[in-house]
C-alpha cells in the first residue's frame, strides 16, 4: 500500500505505452525507420514523411490510445458501480444509445461536430433512461440496473437494425462504422484526450472511496461514504467516457470488459492503481490493435474492433485459467 | 460517551413496532435478543445511522444524529454486518484496511502506521496466515473474523455487531467474545444482536428484549434474563439450570 | 410516357450540343483547366494531372475511358475493368482507404466517390492539400460529363470527348430506335436477398425507359426500395430482369418460375443482363443498355 507499490506498475505501464506509440508510429503501409521519424519530429525529413507522421499517423495513434483509455476506465467504473465483473458500457446500453443517435444524425445528413454531439446526447439519454428506469421506487440494486441496461441495450439494437433496414444503401458503410468501431475515420483525438486526462485526475482522490464502494453500498455507507452521490457521479463519468469514446472511434467493444479484468488479475483490487493502469493499458491495447488493423492485410484496412476482440479473448481466457497471481 | 434514543420506532416494512427509549453508556456490553424477524438487525442499522427510523430521536453524546457528518459518525460508530457482501474480490489484508477509510482524507495514502494497525487486527483474530488470501476463498467462520478484523482496524467508540458468533467454532466464539469484552473494558460501547441467550447471559451487562407483540424490555442482563421474560420472547418453554455458578437456559422438550 | 421519352431525347441532344460547343472554349483556356465536379465545386489544374488516384471501380472505368489510363497510379479493390487496372496499386477498399499508401503514391488528382468513400477520409486528403474531384453520375449526361471533365483534368480532351460523344450518340440511337416501341412493364432485380429494385431517379431505371420499358417501381419513394415477393406479384410485370454482383446469377430467376401465373413467367420473359455492364455508371452502360433493349424487344415478340 505504499507509494512505491502504486507507482512501480504505473511507471512500467507508462514505459509500455511510450513503446506502443513509438512502435505504432514506425509501422504502416510505408515503413519509416526510427531515424526518419526522429527527423520528422525535429521538423526535418521529406514533406511526404511529414504528412505521413503528422497528418495521418500521430492523430490516429493519439485517438486510438485515448479511446482505449476511455473505454477501459469506463468499464472499470461500471464494474465497481454494479459490483459485477460483467458490466461494461456496452452491456448497459450506453454505447447503444450513442450509436442510435449517431445513426439518426447520419440519416439526417449531419456530419462533423454535430454528429459527435448527437452521439454524446444519445449516450447521455441512454444513461438517464437506464438509471431512471432502474431507480423505480427506491435504490437501484445492481442486478436491477444490469437487467435494465441489458433490456435497454437490446432496444437500441432493434432501433439500429430498423435504421439499417431503412437506410439508403449508400449510407450503410458510414453507418456500419459506428457499430463496428473503426479508427480509419477518426479525425480528431483532442476531445478524447481532453476528457481522459481530467477524469483520471478526478479519479485519483476518489480511488479509496471506490475501493470501499466496491464492497457494497451498505458497507460503504457504514464506513462514512455518501453512497448515492458517489454512485451518481461514477455513472455520469462512465457515460461521459463512453460517449466520447464512441464519438471518436465508433463502438469498439471488449476493451472495457477485458482490460480491467486482466489488470485486476495481475495487480489486485486497489482502484487507485487499477484506474490509471486501465487508462494506460487500454490505450496500449487499442493502439497496438489498430496498428495491426491497418497493416496486417494492407492495403485492405480492418476495423480495430475485430482486432481488439481477437487479441483480447485468448489473453483473457489464459489469465482466467491461471488465476490471480498471489 | 453515550448513545441514547427516545421514542424510537424502527422502520420494518408492514409492521408497527413499539417505541424504544434507552441510554447506552461507554463500557457496557449490550445484547439485543428476540425471535427471528423482530428487527434486531434493523435496530443495529438504525443505531449505525444507515437506516432512518420511522420516528424518534437518536443522540450521540447529546448531539442529534442528523447533525453529525457521515464521515465523523463513521469514526465514532462502526458496524459489522451479518451478511458479508463480497461483490468484488479482495484479499484479507485489503479488507482489514477498509477500517482505516473513515480516518483518512481523500488524498492520503495509507501509511505504515495504518498497515501496522491492520496487521495487528489480523493477528488478533488469528488470520495472519491468511493475510494475502482472497476473501472469496475463505470459509464462513474465517470470513466472519475478517469482518471483525475490519471493525477492529476501524476501532470506533461504538461497536455494533450483528450476530458475532455466527459460523464460529467454540474456540473462536470465546476468542471473539473476549475481544468484545476487552473493548468494553477499554471504555468502548459494544452492542450486539444475539440469537443465543446463553451468550448474552454470560457476556452482556445489559439486554434489550424485542417482543413482536408488546413493548421491548430494556435493562441489566441480570434482572431481565428470567424464564418469565424469555419464554414469551421465544414462545418456547424453557428450563434453567446452573453450571459452574452460571445460569444456562435450555428449551424444554 | 411519351413526353418523358421526348424530354429524355431532348436532353441527350442538348448534351451532345454542349460538348461540341465547349470544345472550342477549352482550346482558349490552356493554362488553367477548370471543371465543375459532382459536388458542384470548381476543380482546377495548372498542368494536366499526371498521377491520378481513382477511389471507386466506377471512377477507374471512367478515367480509363477518358483516355488517361496510363496516368492512373492508385485504384481500389474490385477495380477490374479495364483489365489493365488490375495491375495498378490498390489502396484498399473504397469504404476504408489506406491513406498512407495513397499519400505515398503522391497523386496530383484524386477521383473520389461522393457517397461511397468515407467523407472523413476524403476530408483528410483535402486538408493535406490533395486535389479532389467528386464523381457521382446519376444519368447518361453525367457519365459523359464525368468523362469529359476527367479528360480535361488529365489533358486527354480529345479521347475523352470522342468517347463521351460516342457514348451519348449510342444512347441517342437507342432512344431513337425505341421511341415508339410498345411499353413493357419491367421489374429490374438489383439484388436477391433482400429483394431490391430501384426507382425512377436511378440510372438503371433510365435505361429501362430508354428501351421502352416501364419500371414497375419507378414511383417508389426510395432510390433502392427493399421489397418482398408479394410486391412483385401484385405489380405482375411483363418482364423480369436480374442483375447482381456476379456474372452467374441465373438462379435468381429460378424462384420466379415457381409463380406460373406471373406474366413474366408465363411469357418466358425472365432475363439476365450481366451486372458488370449495367450496375456501374460507366460507358459500358451503353452495352448494357443494348442488351436490355434486346431483352425487352424479345419480350414484345413473346406476346401472342
Amino acid at each position: 500500500m505504499s507509494r512505491r507499490y502504486l507507482f512501480s506498475p504505473l511507471i512500467l505501464l507508462l514505459l509500455l505505452s511510450v513503446f506502443c506509440m513509438v512502435t505504432a508510429i514506425t509501422q504502416g503501409s510505408v515503413q519509416l525507420s526510427l531515424g526518419q521519424i526522429f527527423d520528422v519530429l525535429q521538423g526535418q525529413g521529406t514533406s511526404l514523411n511529414q504528412i505521413l507522421v503528422w497528418e495521418l499517423r500521430v492523430p490516429r495513434i493519439l485517438a486510438a490510445f485515448a479511446t482505449g483509455g476511455l473505454l477501459a476506465v469506463a468499464g472499470a467504473l461500471m464494474q465497481i458501480l454494479l459490483r459485477n465483473p460483467l458490466a461494461d458500457p456496452y452491456v448497459l446500453g450506453i454505447s447503444g444509445g450513442a450509436s442510435v443517435a449517431a445513426l439518426l444524425a447520419i440519416l439526417a445528413g449531419v456530419t462533423g461536430i454535430l454528429l459527435s454531439s448527437a452521439a454524446f446526447l444519445g449516450a447521455a439519454l441512454s444513461t438517464i433512461l437506464v438509471f431512471g428506469l432502474a431507480q423505480g421506487n427506491g435504490r437501484p440494486s445492481p442486478m436491477r440496473l444490469l437487467l435494465t441496461g441489458v433490456v435497454v441495450a437490446s432496444g437500441w439494437g432493434a432501433f439500429i437494425t430498423l435504421m439499417l433496414a431503412l437506410a439508403p444503401p449508400q449510407k450503410i458503410p458510414g453507418m456500419l462504422f459506428w457499430l463496428m468501431g473503426d479508427l480509419s475515420y477518426a479525425h480528431s483525438p483532442w476531445l478524447a484526450w481532453a476528457t481522459l486526462l481530467p477524469v483520471c485526475l478526478v479519479l485519483i482522490p476518489l480511488g479509496r472511496s471506490l475501493n470501499v464502494l466496491a464492497r457494497g453500498p451498505l458497507q460503504a455507507a457504514a464506513l462514512g461514504l455518501n453512497v448515492k452521490q458517489l454512485e451518481r457521479f461514477v455513472f455520469v463519468i462512465a457515460s461521459l467516457l463512453t460517449a466520447v469514446a464512441v464519438t471518436t472511434a465508433g463502438s469498439i467493444g471488449f476493451v472495457g470488459l477485458v482490460v480491467p479484468h486482466i489488470l485486476r488479475l495481475i495487480l489486485g483490487n486497489d482502484q487507485r492503481l487499477i484506474l490509471p493502469a486501465c487508462a494506460l493499458a487500454g490505450g496500449c491495447l487499442v493502439t497496438l490493435a489498430d496498428t495491426v488493423a491497418r497493416t496486417v492485410i494492407a492495403p485492405e484496412q480492418l476495423p480495430v474492433g475485430v482486432i481488439t476482440a481477437l487479441l483480447g479473448v485468448p489473453t483473457f481466457l489464459f489469465l482466467l485459467r491461471r488465476g490471480r497471481v498471489a | 460517551m453515550t448513545l441514547s434514543v427516545a421514542d424510537l420506532i424502527i422502520d420494518i416494512p408492514k409492521r408497527s413496532p413499539e417505541p424504544l427509549t434507552f441510554t447506552m453508556q461507554a463500557g457496557q456490553v449490550w445484547g439485543v435478543l428476540g425471535p427471528n424477524g423482530v428487527g434486531k438487525t434493523t435496530l443495529l442499522h438504525t443505531l449505525a445511522g444507515l437506516k432512518m427510523p420511522r420516528k424518534g430521536v437518536l443522540r450521540l453524546n447529546d448531539q442529534d444524529f442528523s447533525c453529525v457528518h457521515r464521515m465523523s459518525l463513521a469514526q465514532q460508530v462502526g458496524i459489522m454486518f451479518q451478511d458479508h457482501q463480497d461483490g468484488f474480490p479482495a484479499t484479507v489484508m485489503e479488507t482489514a484496511l477498509l477500517g482505516r477509510f473513515p480516518h483518512l482524507s481523500p488524498w492520503e495514502m495509507e501509511t505504515e502506521q495504518d498497515i501496522k494497525i491492520a496487521q495487528h487486527s489480523i493477528h488478533r483474530l488469528e488470520l495472519s496466515s491468511l493475510a494475502d488470501r482472497s476473501i472469496t476463498q475463505l470459509s464462513g467462520g474465517e470470513r466472519q473474523r475478517v469482518a471483525l478484523a475490519s471493525l477492529l482496524t476501524q476501532n470506533p467508540n461504538i461497536w455494533l455487531v450483528d450476530e458475532p458468533t455466527n459460523h464460529l467454532d467454540l474456540h473462536h466464539q470465546v476468542a471473539v467474545m473476549s475481544l468484545l469484552q476487552e473493548k468494553a473494558r477499554e471504555t468502548k460501547l459494544v452492542v450486539m444482536s444475539l440469537h443465543d441467550v446463553n451468550v448474552a447471559a454470560h457476556w452482556c451487562s445489559h439486554v434489550i428484549l424485542q417482543y413482536p407483540d408488546r413493548p421491548a424490555l430494556v435493562g441489566t442482563a441480570e434482572s431481565l434474563l428470567t424464564l418469565e421474560n424469555l419464554e414469551p420472547l421465544y414462545q418456547q418453554k424453557l428450563v434453567r439450570g446452573e453450571i459452574e455458578g452460571r445460569w444456562v437456559f435450555m428449551p424444554s422438550i | 410516357m411519351t413526353t418523358d421519352k421526348q424530354t429524355c431525347f431532348l436532353q441527350l441532344c442538348l448534351g451532345v450540343l454542349a460538348i461540341v460547343m465547349s470544345q472550342s472554349m477549352w482550346a482558349q483556356t490552356d493554362v488553367v483547366r477548370c471543371v465543375e465536379d459532382d459536388k458542384l465545386r470548381q476543380v482546377c489544374v495548372e498542368q494536366a494531372a499526371q498521377r491520378i488516384a481513382a477511389l471507386s471501380p466506377g471512377a477507374t472505368e471512367l478515367i480509363y475511358a477518358a483516355g488517361a489510363g496510363d496516368q492512373v497510379v492508385a485504384v481500389v479493390s474490385y477495380s477490374d475493368y479495364p483489365p489493365e487496372a488490375k495491375q495498378v496499386t490498390s489502396v484498399g477498399s473504397h469504404t476504408r482507404l489506406d491513406l498512407e499508401r495513397l499519400v505515398s503514391l503522391k497523386p496530383d488528382l484524386v477521383l473520389a466517390w461522393r457517397t461511397g468513400n468515407p467523407s472523413e477520409q476524403i476530408a483528410t486528403l483535402e486538408r493535406i492539400g490533395m486535389r479532389v474531384y467528386y464523381v457521382e453520375p446519376h444519368n447518361f449526361d453525367d457519365i459523359a460529363d464525368n468523362i469529359v471533365d476527367m479528360a480535361v483534368l488529365a489533358g486527354t480532351e480529345e479521347t475523352g470527348k470522342k468517347v463521351a460523344l460516342e457514348f451519348l450518340k449510342g444512347i441517342e440511337g437507342l432512344a431513337h430506335t425505341y421511341k415508339n416501341a410498345d411499353p413493357v412493364s419491367t421489374f429490374y432485380q438489383v439484388w436477391d436477398e433482400p429483394l431490391m429494385s430501384m426507382n425512377h431517379a436511378h440510372y438503371i431505371s433510365k435505361v429501362v425507359e430508354l428501351c421502352g420499358g416501364v419500371n414497375v417501381f419507378a414511383d417508389s419513394p426510395r432510390l433502392i426500395p427493399r421489397l418482398n415477393q408479394e410486391a412483385i406479384l401484385i405489380k405482375n410485370p411483363e418482364a423480369i430482369i436480374a442483375g447482381g454482383m456476379g456474372e452467374r446469377n441465373a438462379h435468381w430467376l429460378d424462384k420466379w418460375r415457381a409463380f406460373p401465373e406471373l406474366k413474366a413467367t408465363q411469357q418466358n420473359n425472365l432475363f439476365f443482363v450481366p451486372p458488370s455492364l449495367i450496375q456501374r455508371p460507366t460507358p459500358r452502360l451503353l452495352e448494357g443498355a443494348k442488351v436490355m433493349c434486346e431483352k425487352l424487344e424479345t419480350a414484345r415478340q413473346h406476346r401472342g
